[in-house]
């Protein structure tokens, strides 16, 4: 292993109506990426291409030193996987469930199970097609976190939750990250959630990786700035604007790769800086999203 | 292959289904009770009742474990466990066979005995023909749930199936060789019902044989 629980290279899968396309994605061990991208965009297809469920066409997968999809057995052994569209046993109870996946997997800790059924309030006994759509993705959870893999990969599973039961199921995978040789991959549509756990972060939109660096390094590059032009004054076209809108003598700039000296090159132009903003990883998202497909369509 | 965990996965399709099949072997047993009346109104209810109980429990069984599968969304659990597709597929045919097995063989044993007892044995390969070609139109179905997963694909396989039977019933009690020796004492196996036989044994070989040709070829399985 080279210290990369996840490495993806030129990674390509064509359908009809959607290419998930060029994916290059490394994801050292002991780390906590959440991989963002909206409807549509290839988080789910890029996890399953992860999990060997989906083939691609082109590129290379690599699981915790193994071959995807050729080595996918011996893989998941190591990977836990919880997707929002995952259903378990209607018919059956949870009770019966943990003694599946136990016989399966010589790893489960019984004792860490009985904790989680605990903490999530979840019932063994009850059948699965009688709880709430919470509880069935705390129990996947449960079932995936007791078994103890050292990759844990998550599509969306926050998703349709409540803030009780996402704030608990965060909090559950936030305690599972003590472990530092734990590795976790979480795609999700909200940023908050992404924000609050991940140290790297990767957005994906129509099939392409456009961004992905650690947590920090986001918010530290990127900073929407408040400027007072005055009339007479061209705003300098600094390298990493991303995006300016004007409003009389207000101009605000978005932008990505922010240094102070901008604010010095602003002003030695005539223009005032009135302030320098931090942004959400939200608004991150989204500028950088809009700003990739203006280019696309120009 | 990881037998350990095909093991499992069979005895889980077996735990979600020991209820309806113990239903099954019931409705199994009253078809030879009407077959053993010994009138001949009772033999075609109890025949009626033998047919319908194996395609209820083949369309059962492919239904709920393989397309019922993918339809409740319980497939990407089960594919998330440490297992290929091939192992996957392995596990659905074996448990989907064994389990047909139960009531198919069961069903047909309790024929084979009460016939010869009733020293009917004659009836004897006309039976073992009808419940094998039974046992052919599931592994069709079975071959066509596993490499569609879909409700719909499934259901022209039953439809094809059933079609396909009502010929073979037609054929089967119109050849010579066949019911030329049901009315006999003994079980008379002629060349023609040999090769009948032959012929349908081929058959689900052939059809399980193409599902895991065609299920190695398959890229996606989500």
């Amino acid at each position: 292993m080279n210290g990369l629980a996840v490495q993806f290279a030129g990674v390509r899968k064509e359908y009809p109506h959607f290419t998930l396309d060029n994916v290059n994605l490394e994801l050292p061990t002991g780390s906590i990426m959440g991989f963002i991208g909206a409807n549509g965009a290839g988080k789910s297809t890029t996890l399953r291409i992860l999990m060997g469920l989906v083939h691609q066409d082109r590129g290379a997968v690599q699981v915790l030193g193994f071959d995807m999809p050729a080595q996918q057995a011996v893989a998941k052994r190591d990977v836990g996987f919880v997707s929002e569209d995952m259903r378990l046993y209607g018919a059956a109870t949870l009770a019966w469930h943990m003694a599946f996946i136990r016989s399966i997997y010589p790893s489960w800790d019984q004792a860490y199970a009985e904790s989680l059924l605990k903490r999530f309030d979840l019932k063994a006994e009850q059948k699965l097609k009688k709880v709430s759509h919470g509880q069935r993705v705390k129990a996947a959870l449960l079932l995936v976190l007791a078994r103890r893999p050292r990759l844990l990969v998550l599509d969306e599973p926050t998703t349709g939750l409540d803030p009780v039961a996402r704030h608990e199921v965060l909090h559950a995978l936030m305690e599972a990250l003590a472990d530092e040789r734990r590795t976790i991959l979480f795609s999700s549509q909200n940023t908050l959630d992404v924000e609050q756990i991940s140290d790297q972060i990767t957005f994906i939109d129509r099939g392409r990786i456009i961004d992905s660096a650690d947590k920090e390094t986001f918010l530290e590059r990127w900073r929407r700035l408040r400027l007072d032009v005055p009339p007479a004054v061209a705003l300098p076209a600094l390298p990493g604007i991303v995006e300016t809108t004007s409003s009389g003598r207000l101009a605000v700039v978005t932008m990505n790769g922010y240094e102070p000296a901008v604010a010095a090159a602003y002003h030695d132009a005539g223009v005032t800086v009135q302030s320098v903003d931090s942004m959400t990883l939200e608004e991150i998202f989204v500028v950088n999203v809009q700003n990739r497909r203006e280019r696309s369509v120009a | 292959m990881n037998t350990m965990i095909i093991k499992q996965l069979i005895l889980k399709d077996w735990y979600f289904l020991r209820v309806p099949i113990i239903g099954y072997l019931a409705a199994g047993a009253l078809s030879l009770v009407l077959i053993c009346l010994g009138t001949d109104a009772g033999f075609f209810a109890g025949l009626v009742v033998l047919i319908t109980v194996l395609i209820a429990v083949g369309i059962h069984l492919a239904m709920s474990t393989v397309v019922g599968e993918r339809k409740e969304q319980t497939l990407p659990f089960v594919m998330s466990l440490p297992i290929s597709y091939m192992e996957y597929t392995t596990a659905k045919i074996l448990a989907n066979l064994l389990i047909f097995l139960v009531p198919w063989s069961a069903i047909l044993l309790a024929a084979l005995a009460l016939f010869t007892i009733g020293n009917a044995g004659g009836v004897i390969p006309f039976t073992v023909l009808l419940v094998t070609e039974l046992f052919a139109s599931y592994t069709l179905l079975l071959a066509v749930a596993v490499v569609s997963e879909s409700q719909s694909w499934s259901i022209g396989a039953m439809v094809f199936g059933n079609l396909f039977l009502q010929a073979y019933f037609y054929w089967i009690t119109h050849h010579p060789s066949i019911v030329g020796t049901m009315k006999g004492h003994v079980a008379i196996w002629t060349s023609g019902g040999i090769t009948v036989l032959i012929t349908e044994i081929a058959i689900i070989l052939l059809l399980i044989g193409l599902t895991f040709f065609f299920q190695a070829r398959k890229t996606d399985f989500i």
